[in-house]
């Protein structure tokens, strides 16, 4: 007897998570200190875990982090399941629905890193910026303290600055 | 009145760029030093024949701030 078994992407980052089973119509919720008591009857939840509309014998499936990966928490036996939403209502298996929001997390990855390199290059271009400024700032406020007078001009992105002063 | 007069340009990384006129002999560079301070480092030094001469009224520095 053989087997081949097929394991997921590692769940780790709880954004990219969060918008796979959004757009997997997953409906996932945050559970915070302020919404814990509406869902506490029906789940064995606690803060930071991620419900969804997945119910089982258990109650609502959910997301929990275990210090390295977010893992799909469910009955094993999938007994009594159903879909607790108003719009969607199709239940899919464990493995047909891990299998599906394994997909669409590689896509939500993709585009967090490309959200994080957008990030970084602002940062870069805030920082380039801001350096110009304080170097005007700087030349100027020297040139004046030392009886230059200031004429600016805006040159091709470039800042010129005209200092005069008679001796 | 003798007048001096620098010319400095700040390039869109930060870098400056100065240009003087009106200075004798280095005191052109001490007055860029003087301007600028030590919070920039000079990569180049362009200097004229009059710089030479000791005969100056103008010499060009480019310099470039440290990051």
């Amino acid at each position: 007897m053989s087997a081949v078994i097929k394991t997921t992407t590692p769940f780790t980052i709880s954004e990219v998570l969060f918008a796979a089973l959004t757009k997997l119509g997953a409906e996932p919720i945050i559970i915070t200190a302020e919404n814990i008591n509406n869902f506490q009857n029906r789940s064995n939840v606690a803060i930071d875990n991620i419900i969804t509309n997945r119910k089982d014998y258990n109650g609502l499936q959910l997301f929990r982090f275990n210090g390295k990966v977010w893992q799909l928490q469910h009955d094993q036996d999938e007994y009594e399941t159903s879909i607790v939403s108003a719009v969607n209502k199709e239940y899919q298996s464990v493995s047909r629905f891990l299998n599906e929001l394994n997909g669409i997390y590689q896509v939500c990855y993709q585009t967090h890193l490309k959200n994080l390199a957008e990030l970084e290059r602002q940062k870069i271009e805030q920082a380039r910026i801001d350096r110009v400024a304080a170097t005007r700032l700087q030349a100027i406020t020297e040139a004046k303290a030392q009886g230059y007078s200031v004429k600016e001009k805006n040159i091709r992105g470039k800042i010129q600055l005209v200092l005069t002063r008679s001796v | 009145m003798p007048e001096q007069q620098i010319t400095l340009t700040i390039d869109e990384e930060g870098a400056i760029t100065a240009k003087t006129a009106g200075f004798k002999g280095k005191s052109c560079l001490e007055a860029l030093e003087k301007l600028l301070g030590n919070t920039t480092d000079i990569i180049q030094v362009k200097t004229t024949d009059e710089y030479h001469q000791q005969q100056t009224i103008e010499c060009k520095n480019t310099i470039k701030q440290r990051n």
